[in-house]
């Protein structure tokens, strides 16, 4: 639990700083567009990438079960016990699922390594290697909550209502 | 349909896991991981779509900064202020209070693009004030302001309308402009439920706030008053793109909370980063997820297939939008309105543009059912948030809201079967739809 909040807590104050690297590249592109006459294509393209990172990332690492947003008619409906069995199951399947989509992406990812990206010039695998840590991440944060779920810790579970972004 | 085909499969995939309870967005890649590989196609395929589809969508960074420009807002109290003003203009009428609260959403509507944002920024001022010394039921207050917190993302700026430009390919601007009337008929057929019932429910009149400190009220307020038309003016002199004026927005907001206001610290500018960020990525997950189930989508030919049937039974303009009406208020009573948006309506819209109907008209509908779908039981996320404001159980607000629904639906009606509500102001503007 120490190790997982830790990282949620890094996660959060690296979420908060792309939005507001994003912010500042907007208010940047902004000044120098209209009142100094200069365009500047990389402030988009930064904004892009802050924006990519951000939501990945957060998804992965920041997000809180609360966060989420997921139907929770069913799991609200049943007991402590299926409701248990039910997570352990849905874990089950996102690992694996996600697994499943591991060796394809990093394929992907990698062979993005010919291109650039237009304004900053930053290799795309490098831009584009957040998806499989994406990946990586959950399938570790749910093997872990699946983990919970058998040794019957109930503090993991996602059994409150309304997930309110 | 082949119950056995890959899309089938994949489709029953994401009922299932969404159903016990796997968050929605990794449900939709999980489908479409799935229909890949049970399609012999490449996985990466997934990967692709996202990240070229994230890196591709300029226009979405809208939603982070408007949802920004909210919690600036939020932070800084500009919320609390408004309600003031709102209180001495309409305070003096018999439900008073409860017709502040509507004016009050109007005019945080035409700032923020969130109904959340709206309900959380001025719920909780809202429902102390209503509820102080026993004035209203808890439960009417608390369903008020989520029944007025609809109207948020209808008026412009709207983070759902930005959504469905995203998918529909149409312009922003013209569907901004397409959601002035439909938000303010909205907030009008609330007022006039409150009028109509506040008699016979007793509902007070609030102290008359003195004329002589109306100028002193206004003072406040004006800044913050200024942020639509600063919004408007770069929305539509061409200064700025629709992304840029979001960040405009948020700028100004941070100001006003920063330097006219003085109400607002680093750590609260640290927080409302964080909190924006946080709704960010729960908003960017969906679209993520969606933009790869929109391929599986699109490879399936769904929306033609749709499109094919529905207009072989010989269905009427009027008859089809009625459908997508009672689809939608339905759907929105058991899926985020956000997901809508993204899957569900795409495979509508070929069939309503081939009806003849007008696309930017029906953004306009449609996210008028999708924000309905946030107050209606079970899963409404105006519901739940507000019985955690207001610390009242679920069904008196439930029950309480069920009125305004009922108007609410007439003045859906009336913007689905009257075109020029929504494109009267587009076409001022240019709009040749």
């Amino acid at each position: 639990m120490n190790a997982g909040s830790w990282v949620q807590r890094r996660a959060e104050n690296l979420i908060a700083a792309l939005l507001g690297i994003m912010f500042l590249a907007f208010i940047i592109q902004i000044v120098f567009r209209y009142f100094l006459n200069l365009p500047t294509g990389w402030s988009t393209e930064l904004s892009l990438v802050a924006w990519l990172w951000l939501v990945l990332l957060g998804g992965a690492l920041a997000l809180k079960e609360s966060d989420e947003i997921r139907l929770d008619l069913l799991v609200n409906a049943v007991g402590p016990r299926s409701r248990r069995a039910l997570q352990a199951v849905m874990c089950a399947a996102t690992v694996g699922v996600l697994l499943l989509a591991v060796p394809g992406s990093y394929k992907y990812v990698t062979f993005m390594k010919v291109e650039r990206s237009s304004y900053l010039g930053i290799r795309l695998d490098y831009l584009y290697s957040v998806f499989v840590i994406f990946l990586l991440a959950l399938v570790v944060r749910y093997a872990w909550l699946f983990w919970q779920t058998l040794r019957g810790n109930d503090q993991a579970g996602p059994a409150q209502e309304g997930a309110a972004p | 349909m082949n119950f056995t085909s890959p899309f089938a499969l994949a489709l029953m995939a994401i009922v299932f896991l969404s159903l016990i309870g796997q968050p929605i967005s990794l449900s939709m890649l999980a489908g479409s991981v799935l229909y890949l590989y049970m399609a012999g196609l490449d996985v990466g395929t997934a990967a692709e779509q996202i990240l070229n589809g994230m890196m591709n969508s300029f226009l979405l960074l809208a939603i982070p900064l408007f949802i920004l420009a909210a919690e600036f807002m939020n932070a800084g109290s500009i919320t609390d202020r408004l309600i003031l003003f709102c209180n001495a203009l309409v305070g003096r009428f018999r439900g008073g209070m409860a017709q502040v609260n509507v004016v009050q959403s109007i005019i945080f509507a035409s700032m923020s693009g969130s109904a959340l944002a709206d309900a959380v920024g001025g719920g909780k001022f809202m429902q102390a004030m209503m509820t102080k010394d026993g004035k209203y039921p808890p439960a009417f207050a608390a369903a008020l302001t989520a029944v007025s917190a609809t109207i948020g993302p209808i008026l412009p700026p709207s983070i759902p309308l930005v959504v469905y430009a995203l998918v529909s390919d149409t312009s922003i601007g013209y569907l901004f402009l397409a959601g002035v009337l439909p938000g303010l008929l909205l907030g009008a057929v609330q007022m006039a439920l409150i009028a109509a019932v506040s008699k016979r429910r007793n509902f007070p009149v609030e102290m008359k706030v003195p004329l002589n400190r109306l100028p002193g009220i206004t003072r406040q307020a004006f800044p913050a008053l200024l942020m639509p038309i600063i919004l408007f003016a770069c929305l539509y002199s061409g200064v700025t793109t629709p992304t840029e004026a979001a960040a405009v927005a948020a700028a100004y907001a941070l100001l006003l909370a920063g330097v006219f206001y003085r109400s607002i610290g680093a750590s609260d500018i640290y927080r409302s980063l964080l909190s924006a960020a946080r709704m960010t990525v729960s908003i960017g997950m969906l679209i993520a997820g969606a933009m790869a189930l929109n391929y599986v989508i699109t490879v399936e030919n769904i929306p033609k297939t749709v499109s094919a049937i529905l207009t072989a039974t010989d269905l009427s303009p009027v008859g089809f939008l009625l459908l997508v009406n009672v689809i939608l208020l339905v759907l929105g009573c058991l899926l985020e309105g956000t997901t809508i948006l993204l899957v569900i309506l795409p495979v509508l819209l070929p069939t309503a543009v081939a009806l003849g109907v007008d696309p930017v008209h029906f953004g306009v509908m449609a996210v008028m059912n999708v924000m309905f779908g946030l107050v209606t039981p079970p899963y409404g996320l105006l519901l739940f948030m507000m019985t955690k404001i207001a610390n009242v159980p679920l069904s008196e607000i439930v029950r309480e809201v069920m009125p305004f629904l009922g108007v609410m639906i007439v003045a859906l009606l009336l913007v689905t079967y009257v075109p020029a509500i929504s494109l009267f102001l587009p076409r001022m503007f240019g709009y040749t739809g």
